[in-house]
């Protein structure tokens, strides 16, 4: 007999199961699978990095940049961005008796003989002489930014003079430091031109006084004599029509723009949702009632309510209408959301795994919050993304017809209305908030566009 | 957009892609066409009206356009510029300006007056556009009609001077008792309240218009309200007025002096106050004639258009609520921002439109004085912007309202963008120099004049413009009984100097008087005045003869003519 010999090593148990299966790369959550594909969406991740840049432009942005919005440098009016700023700085400005002269005696005929300057013309005044026409009643003075040329195109008609005695005007209107061309022209009696007329071009020096510098910050008291040199008011963005700072309206305007951009969606959103899914969980005849209710909110104008809701908060003339326009906002924009949660409910309620939670006990609020609220989340985010631009562009629309904010408060579509005056002489006035505008409102949308492409599990078998 | 596509490397979108590319395209294109297809729509069905130039001389046909409807053309109650612009154009009362501005006859062929009355013959052929002959008995329905109460003119005021008209305006006398009758056909005779020194200057504003009786009591009502609705005496009658879009001027053949009137047409296709809309309406040749504003200034600039300019004698002044329950009856809160304002600044700074000048007065400068102008007789209070005394009188109202922060005030304004611009730049100053918050209040004109009526005002943005030609025009503007003095301004001193200017016959007593008034309301600090405005406008070459004046029609074409090039 042979016997068989086993030993103890013979009767462990054969080693490890077969990998059948090894999962090779770490399990993801939804959240953590909808980030790369985000991530993947190169567009989308950009709208996302500019989103972003916009929020920190906003709330960190006048931490840095801590200029008054309201405040007015009345040196520098409409600048674009990049204009000069060197100033000289001279005394206080004194009024000027000016000139006379007997025409009758000295004076000649045609046109004056010579333009003088009575001083170096600076941004204060330019002072202008010149000799008595004879036979003249009075005297027309024209300021040009071109050369006189023929054709009586001689630009600006500043002043009249009707005194042939008076031979001297001081012109204090709107003066940049430029070089004006400018023009007198004898008058008859009954206010006629003569055909002749005489020219002087003249450069103008920025200027400022001493205290207009200490007044406005650039220079300490007593720090500055007349002929030095200062650096007026650096505006990145360059200034307004009433040479408010760019930069620092556009920081402020974004505030109220994202402001509601931001807090309106969210709060009608959530309406929304609350809304929606009790309609479509509890379904029935409750779902149509509820539904049919929110047709009818759908069917009520925005405009209409906003200027009710002004009302009925006793919002008077120059106050903010900031907060009627939210509540408007809320109160007429949920049916949207609640339209689509509603359907979402009503689908997911007829899957078969809520059937099979129902099967093994599971109470409603736990269906409610395990799987249907989950399963919606998608739809409602991309909602919320899409409903920003729409509520930044209400905004803007409001403030630009001035239902919105009050001055001096800026926001992006009061800067607009402010801008469009000005199109075609200042353009930079209009670009940059309507620029701002639209980035922000295209960045939204392609975010929310990336969001729909990342958050809706049906793409995952697509790659 | 077409590089994150093709770098996605994902087919699915770069065909996207393509189809979107082709279908912008193929969209532009349609839009193209489109655009293409309506603009020759347009050319055919715009033909009649479009093609014209501006000025034609062949037709005497010139083409402008309105700032604004007329609300209605009953001269009873009518208050506004462009009535009267109008007006001007298709009535004339008994007299009117001529092109140099002086007074000649209109409707009344010579004319007496005297300290007590005035007697106006009125010529035989001025006749009405259906014929009838203009009569002594249409000045007095219309004069009577503007005073009765239940007419509710606005400008009841200005017929005063008249026997019984305040009494009957004041609804104590009946309107046949006012101081005017017709002796006969061709002979008015006026009766005064007392003495008035200005009387023909009136007689060429529109209240005084002539309306015929018969054919009011015909239109039940609707008087002015449409061009059939009216009979015309003037060198021009409407031919057409469609509301708010179009109206035409035709020439009168029956007015009595049609041989001065050169143009045939005056068409107003055009009613906007959008001044880029206006500009591009001229540099396109459709219209003869465009203001400017500071905006559409460098535009106009750039094209070197022959700019002129000239001062529509108006004045604009901010006017404070002198209620005694509104902070604003404070004097030295008043005297503070009166301290602070810098009429200059706003004017050479902030509005950039040359022409306005900087407001020194309530009386502009071009009003006469006794031989000269008024403000070299009697030169305006010397006014310096001064901080510190400011402060101090800021400090004085704290203490005397009992106040320890001023509250915020409201300013009410018009809701254009040259009243945008000026409040808010007030509105920096009184916080950045005083500290005083100030609301704006925009509202479009009519509700704003409604807000000045009934006070709810702290301070109001507001303009006068003459209606005559004398310094009482803008004088008795803060007299206790004028309802224009929309603050109550109630000062019995300021009101006696009224009535002297208002009563005397001697041109020294009047200008002293006047000259009283402009230091009681400069010291009072009733108004803070911020400029005279001017206007600045462009006008096709080929038309001559626009009158521009601040008393009576303006601009006025009655003696315009087409100068052929």
């Amino acid at each position: 007999m042979t016997e068989a010999s086993f030993n103890v090593s013979d009767f462990e148990p054969v080693s490890g199961a077969r990998e059948v299966q090894r999962i090779s790369r770490p399990s993801l959550s939804y959240w953590q699978d909808a980030w790369i594909r985000l991530k993947a969406n190169r567009r989308a991740l950009i709208s996302l990095y500019i989103v972003i840049g916009l929020l920190s432009f906003t709330l960190l942005g006048p931490l840095l940049w801590t200029v008054d919005p309201a405040a007015q440098d009345l040196d520098q009016v409409s600048q674009p961005p990049g204009a000069d700023r060197g100033a000289t700085i001279v005394g206080p400005f004194q009024p000027w008796e000016g000139a006379t002269a007997n025409a009758q005696v000295s004076g000649q005929e045609g046109a004056p003989a010579e333009i003088r300057l009575a001083e170096p013309a600076t941004t204060q005044a330019v002072r202008l002489l010149w000799d008595p026409v004879l036979d003249a009643a009075g005297y027309r003075v024209y300021r040009n930014v071109f050369p006189a040329e023929e054709g009586r195109a001689l630009g600006l008609p500043l002043a009249e003079i009707l005194s042939p005695d008076r031979v001297s005007f001081e012109d204090r209107l709107d003066l940049e430091a430029r070089t004006y061309y400018y023009s007198v022209v004898a008058l008859d009696p009954i206010g006629e031109e003569f055909p002749d007329f005489t020219s002087l071009p003249v450069k103008v020096i920025r200027v400022i006084t001493a205290e207009q510098a200490v007044e406005r910050g650039l220079a300490k008291p007593g720090a500055l004599k007349p002929g030095d040199q200062v650096q007026l008011k650096l505006h990145p963005f360059g200034t307004d029509y009433l040479g408010r700072d760019l930069l620092a309206r556009l920081m402020f305007g974004a505030q109220v723009s994202l402001f509601i951009g931001i807090v309106a969606p969210m709060l009608f959103v959530l309406a929304g949702i609350l809304f929606g899914s009790t309609a479509g969980f509890l379904g029935g005849r409750t779902d149509q009632a509820m539904m049919r209710f929110a047709d009818f909110v759908v069917a009520l104008p925005f405009l209409l309510f906003m200027i009710l809701f002004k009302i009925a908060f006793g919002i008077g003339p120059g106050e903010s209408g900031i907060l009627p326009m939210l509540l408007a906002l809320v109160l007429l924009s949920w049916p949207a959301t609640a339209r689509l949660v509603r359907g979402q409910i009503l689908q997911i309620r007829q899957e078969g795994y809520i059937s099979a939670s129902q099967l093994l006990g599971a109470k409603t609020y736990y269906l409610v919050l395990r799987h249907m609220i989950p399963n919606t989340m998608g739809v409602i985010l991309v909602t919320l993304t899409f409903a920003v631009p729409s509520a930044i562009f209400t905004e803007a629309f409001l403030s630009f017809i001035g239902m919105g904010v009050a001055p001096p408060i800026p926001s992006w579509g009061s800067m607009c209305n402010e801008g469009i005056k000005t199109m075609l002489s200042h353009p930079h006035e209009l670009i940059f908030p309507a620029v701002f505008i639209s980035i922000t409102v295209l960045a939204f949308n392609l975010l929310g566009d990336g969001l729909r492409d990342a958050l809706d599990a049906r793409m995952r078998s697509t790659e | 957009m077409s590089e994150v596509i093709t770098d996605s490397g994902d087919s699915f979108t770069r065909s996207a892609g393509r189809q979107l590319l082709l279908l912008g395209l193929l969209g532009v294109a349609g839009f193209a066409l489109l655009m293409l297809v309506l603009g020759w729509l347009s050319g055919l069905t715009g033909s009649s009206s479009g093609s014209a130039d501006a000025v034609d001389a062949a037709t005497g046909t010139i083409t402008l356009s309105l700032s604004g409807e007329p609300p209605q053309l009953d001269s009873t109650r009518m208050t506004d510029q462009v009535s009267g612009h109008v007006m001007g154009h298709i009535m004339e009362g008994l007299l009117r300006y001529d092109a140099q501005n002086r007074l000649v006859p209109g409707v009344a062929e010579r004319w007496e007056i005297t300290p007590e009355d005035a007697i106006f013959h009125l010529r035989d052929n001025a006749r009405w556009s259906d014929g009838s002959a203009v009569t002594a008995a249409d000045f007095v329905f219309s004069w009577r009609r503007t005073v009765t109460p239940s007419t509710a003119s606005e400008y009841a005021f200005i017929m005063f001077p008249i026997k019984n008209a305040e009494a009957i305006s004041n609804g104590k006398l009946h309107p046949d008792q006012l101081g005017v009758r017709a002796v006969d056909p061709r002979t008015l005779e006026v009766t005064f309240e007392r003495p008035v020194s200005y009387f023909d200057k009136l007689m060429a504003f529109s209240t005084y218009l002539p309306i015929r009786e018969a054919f009011f009591n015909s239109r039940n009502g609707r008087y002015g309200a449409d061009a059939e609705d009216l009979l015309y005496n003037g060198p021009f009658t409407m031919t057409r007025w469609v509301h708010g879009a179009h109206i035409r001027f035709e020439k009168n053949e029956l007015y009595w002096d049609k041989d001065r009137i050169r143009l045939n047409v005056i068409d107003m296709p055009y009613i906007t106050s959008d001044s880029n809309a206006v500009l591009n309406l001229f540099k396109d040749g459709k219209i003869a004639v465009a203001g400017l504003d500071a905006e559409t200034l460098d535009n106009a600039l750039e094209q070197r258009w022959h700019l002129n300019r000239f001062n529509d004698g108006s004045v604009f002044f901010l006017e404070f609520n002198h209620r005694p329950e509104r902070l604003t009856h404070n004097l030295n809160l008043r005297k503070a921002l009166q301290l602070v304002t810098d009429p200059g600044e706003l004017v050479f700074k902030v509005m950039k439109l040359p022409g306005n000048l900087p407001g020194e007065s309530l009386f502009p400068v071009w009003l006469r004085g006794v031989d000269g102008p008024f403000r070299q007789e009697y030169p305006a209070p010397q006014h310096r912007v001064d901080f510190d005394a400011a402060r101090r009188h800021l400090e004085l109202a704290k203490q005397e309202l009992g106040l320890a922060e001023m509250p915020a005030l409201v300013m009410l304004t018009g809701d254009n963008p040259i009243s945008n611009k000026q409040s808010e730049y007030f509105q920096n100053v009184f916080k950045k120099t005083l500290g005083i918050d100030v609301k704006i209040d925009k509202q479009i004109f009519k509700q704003r004049l409604a807000k000045m009526t009934s006070g709810q005002f702290d301070m109001v943005m507001a303009g006068w413009g003459p209606d005559f030609d004398d310094p009482l025009t803008f004088g008795d503007l803060f007299s206790s009984w004028n309802a224009n003095n929309r603050g109550r301004y109630n000062n019995p001193e300021l009101d006696r100097q009224v009535r002297i200017a208002q009563a005397s016959l001697d041109p020294k007593t009047r200008m002293d008087a006047f000259a009283e008034i402009q230091r009681i309301i400069y010291e009072d600090a009733v108004i803070l005045t911020h400029y005279e405005r001017g206007v600045v406008y462009v006008r096709d070459p080929r038309l001559q003869g626009v009158v521009r004046r601040a008393v009576g029609t303006d601009p006025d074409y009655t003696n315009a003519s087409i100068v052929d090039s």
